[in-house]
């Protein structure tokens, strides 16, 4: 029997994203979701107060002012919406935070649990009863702490380090590690530590090849799924337009050597694309999380050792 | 952690340790794509075009054309800012509208009838830079066959190769090879600027009759110089059968005096503004958006682009990509007017069309003439070759924007996945292919169908407009789109960078859309209703072919909707947003 995943990645903390990526199950007709890493957002907007019932905020160059409680929740969904943090300051809170890291660093940490617990109880509400799997892998930018709150859900699975059962006896190997960034970020390790980390994982599947799915946050290296604007590493600052190849060897090792049915990535949202790698079809759907887009790929497996078809989606 | 500052030195966003901060698409790149576009070549063809409506001002259609575009430009750069994908068009449509509107709109404007603009460009390189070169070289055999059937046909089969070479080096290469091209072609410019400028006019119009003369008299037997009869008004006289009356035992005293006659001759204005804002006028746009419609050619590379959300910055590089080479064209027609007169000019023009051309019935190239300037072949040629680039440098975006247009469709699966497939080295191999195959049979079409006799013409070459016309329609549904953006793609629109503010509710976005589809609705209007006979885009014949593109599209889309239908999973699914709550 078919079985019909629906794969996207990178949210970055976009609320409509998230929302949009739970429904998407319906709208597809998938049997089973998978969320790729990356949830979290990477940006607070400060709210500024100017008044007893008035803010300010700034955000893609544009100055809102805002009157009154509406305007905020408005200001507030919307922030929410392009994967940002909206937080209500005072202008010398705002003063405090700007100049005080680790404070600030606590703000972000606050943020991105509130959002992800706010995130599961929605879905937990979704999903009931709907009979959905609904896997979610963090990813590189994702903390550690929030493997916790994602598996204090009801009805999604967390994929971070696991095999996780699919329908018709297929497995799901999942890793939101990453080869090294340039931003020393949550979860990203050297090539021979990665490798080792996925075989690891890989090792605990018990399906034979055709009948496993990689999720690895990070694309295979050298593939139209890891092309992305060349930075330089000291000053985080792109070169010119220079692209280059930013993807794993390890992960590309792994898939040459296991030779899964499917391998699901994300990591570079500018490399949206599908790739043969021997008999693995590798898939990074990209991301347009700032749109409020979810960019996303839709795969039928035959149930037995063949994928009949994948298309890239965007809705 | 980092922190963005507004102008008041204020934070107003802070920002942790993650990865893919950093994007920006340098705003020199974009320019340079569209200066291209809006090429400089197809100007001086588009002036030799405007000759068939004498009555109107080149310089207020130019001008007039230039502010409706702008328009077009603030309309893309909100499309591109507010959904930055590759394949551009095709993907607003089929978001806002529907998957069939989308693609088949899109399939004829972003990939059919590019097949036809292949012969175009060959057309255009032969006329204005190869065949003055080799007739600066005395390779006059090899000149006169780039005239025949077979030598267009050759000449886009290089067309072919040299859009596909630009194609498989990949957007990078292609923009470096572009920078340099345009650097070159801009010198070459500027020498023919400053060239005009310490020439006088009757040293021109000597240095004209002597290399007219050295390249085409003499033992070459291509200087023509023939006489024709003018009335008291100047205009040429014509017998019962329609042929103008030659006069005997006389010749124009040199090649530059045949220009004049034919541009009194043939009732050329003297002066770019004689016609004002007259209806002959606004008959000439139609003509102007064959070289000005394209600023935003790119449209359907920006998936791929960096800082391509800001809407400021892809106006600017839009913007640049238009006035730059508007600057330079009416510039150019300043200096000739000045130099030699606008009717001579006009004349130089209309002489080919006309078939009287005393070069041989050669095209007068702009650059050649200018050229002939200094009598100096190696000279002569260095420049022409130079400024060839700007021609050269633009022949990658005849396929570059189809293949990610195909991309797009084959994401969709609205065409199979191997549409999508690139080798190892990037090249969009079957892409290509849908580009190249179909390209090589239009090129032969064109080149081989029977000649229309009042015009010299084959029957597929008087289609020369639908390559513009089928892009316009195109432009035409993507403006619809940003009009309706707010309405119809709301969770888009609101998440977008676009100014908001409006009157009565509705955005200046797409108060500006609607003003722009008006000049759209115009210039179709013109093209379908072509009270001059000018544009011969309702030809049947031309309609046949457009039907025929339109049609393709259409069976296209039923047959993948078909299949993809029974597959499990209808193509509207794809293009529809997913729902929120």
């Amino acid at each position: 029997m078919r079985v019909r995943l629906f794969f996207a990645t990178d949210v970055h903390g976009s609320e409509v994203c998230w929302r949009k990526f739970i429904n998407s199950a319906r709208h597809y007709e998938a049997d089973v979701l998978i969320l790729g890493g990356d949830m979290t957002g990477k940006a607070i907007v400060p709210i500024v107060q100017t008044g007893p019932e008035q803010w300010r905020y700034h955000m893609l160059d544009i100055t809102h002012d805002l009157n009154g409680a509406d305007d905020l929740a408005k200001a507030e969904r919307l922030i929410k919406d392009h994967g940002y943090y909206p937080v209500a300051l005072t202008p010398e809170e705002r003063d405090e935070y700007t100049s005080d890291e680790d404070k600030l660093e606590e703000l972000f940490h606050a943020q991105m649990r509130k959002t992800v617990e706010e995130w599961v109880e929605w879905a937990d509400m979704k999903l009931e009863g709907s009979g959905i799997q609904c896997i979610v892998c963090p990813g590189n930018d994702d903390r550690h702490d929030i493997d916790d709150i994602l598996a204090t859900s009801k009805h999604m699975q967390v994929g971070e380090g696991n095999v996780l059962d699919l329908p018709e006896g297929y497995q799901l190997a999942s890793s939101g590690w990453t080869n090294l960034t340039p931003w020393d970020t949550p979860r990203e390790e050297d090539e021979p530590k990665l490798k080792e980390r996925i075989m690891g994982i890989v090792k605990q599947a018990t399906v034979p090849p055709e009948r496993l799915v990689l999720g690895l946050h990070a694309p295979p290296y050298d593939t139209q799924l890891d092309v992305a604007p060349k930075i330089d590493w000291e000053t985080l600052t792109v070169q010119g337009q220079d692209s280059a190849h930013v993807g794993s060897t390890a992960v590309k090792e792994v898939i040459e050597e296991v030779q899964p049915i499917l391998s699901l990535h994300g990591h570079i949202h500018e490399s949206r694309a599908a790739v043969r790698i021997g008999r693995t079809l590798a898939v990074n759907p990209g991301s347009s999380y700032v749109e409020g887009m979810v960019a996303g790929v839709v795969v039928d497996l035959d149930g037995k050792s063949k994928l009949k078809r994948y298309r890239l989606t965007s809705g | 952690m980092a922190t963005d500052a507004s102008k008041s030195g204020e934070q107003t966003l802070f920002v942790r340790k993650a990865s893919g901060l950093v994007k920006g698409w340098s705003s020199t790149d974009g320019f340079r794509y569209s200066f291209f576009s809006v090429n400089l070549f197809l100007a001086i063809w588009s002036f030799a075009y405007a000759t068939f409506i004498p009555g109107g001002s080149m310089f207020w259609a130019i001008v007039i054309t230039a502010i409706f575009i702008i328009l077009e430009i603030v309309v893309y750069a909100g499309l591109i800012s507010a959904m930055p994908r590759a394949g551009g068009d095709y993907v607003w449509m089929t978001r806002i509208f529907h998957s069939s509107v989308g693609f088949v709109i899109a399939a004829v404007g972003w990939w059919f009838i590019l097949w036809l603009w292949t012969p175009i460009y060959a057309d255009m390189g032969v006329q204005t830079t190869i065949k003055p070169i080799f007739r600066i070289l005395g390779l006059h055999g090899a000149a006169d066959w780039l005239g025949t059937a077979t030598g267009i046909f050759v000449a886009s089969l290089v067309v072919i190769a040299i859009a596909s070479i630009l194609v498989a080096v990949g957007m990078k290469t292609y923009a470096n090879f572009q920078k340099w091209a345009m650097w070159i072609g801009l010198a070459g410019v500027i020498v023919c600027g400053i060239l005009l400028l310490v020439t006088s006019g009757d040293s021109f119009k000597e240095k004209f009759n002597q290399a007219a003369e050295k390249y085409y008299g003499g033992d070459v037997g291509l200087l023509d110089l023939t006489k024709y009869e003018q009335d008291e008004a100047g205009l040429f006289v014509y017998d019962d059968e329609g042929n103008m009356v030659v006069v005997e035992g006389e010749t124009n005293a040199g090649a530059f005096e045949a220009v004049e006659a034919v541009g009194a001759g043939t009732g050329m204005p003297t002066s770019t503004f004689s016609g004002g804002l007259s209806w002959a006028t606004w008959a000439i746009i139609p003509f102007m958006l064959f070289w000005m419609a394209w600023p935003n050619w790119g449209a359907t590379l920006y998936g791929e682009v960096r800082g391509a959300k800001d809407f400021r910055k892809n106006i600017y590089q839009m913007l640049g990509g238009l006035l730059v080479p508007t600057a330079i064209a009416l510039a150019f027609l300043g200096l000739m007017t000045w130099k030699v007169g606008y009717q001579a000019f006009m004349g130089m023009m209309a002489s080919f069309w006309w078939g009287i051309s005393p070069i041989g019935g050669d095209y007068i190239s702009p650059t050649a003439m200018i050229s002939w300037i200094v009598p100096n072949a190696a000279f002569q040629v260095i420049l022409i070759a130079a400024i060839s680039l700007l021609l050269f440098g633009w022949f990658g975006t005849l396929f570059l924007s189809s293949t990610r247009m195909i991309f797009a469709s084959a994401f969709d699966r609205i065409l199979p996945e191997r549409a999508a497939k690139v080798t190892s080295g990037g090249v969009p191999v079957v892409a290509l292919l849908l580009m190249t195959i179909p390209s090589t049979i239009v090129a032969a079409l064109y080149a081989y169908t029977p000649i229309v006799e009042e015009r010299g013409v084959t029957i597929v070459k008087l289609f020369t407009y639908d390559a513009t016309f089928g892009i316009i329609i195109m432009f035409l549904g993507s403006g619809l789109a940003f009009m309706v953006m707010k309405w119809r793609a709301r969770g888009i629109w609101e998440n977008s960078a676009l100014p908001k503010s409006g009157i009565a509710g509705i955005p200046w976005m797409a108060i500006i859309a609607a003003v722009y589809c008006a000049f759209l609705v115009f210039n179709i209007f013109m093209f379908v209703w072509d009270p001059d006979g000018v544009y011969y885009i309702n030809l049947w014949e031309s309609a046949l072919f457009m039907g025929g593109l339109y049609l393709a599209g259409v069976v296209i889309w039923i047959v993948a909707w078909t299949i993809r239908k029974k597959q499990g999973m209808e193509l509207e699914a794809v293009a529809k947003e997913i729902p929120v709550e």
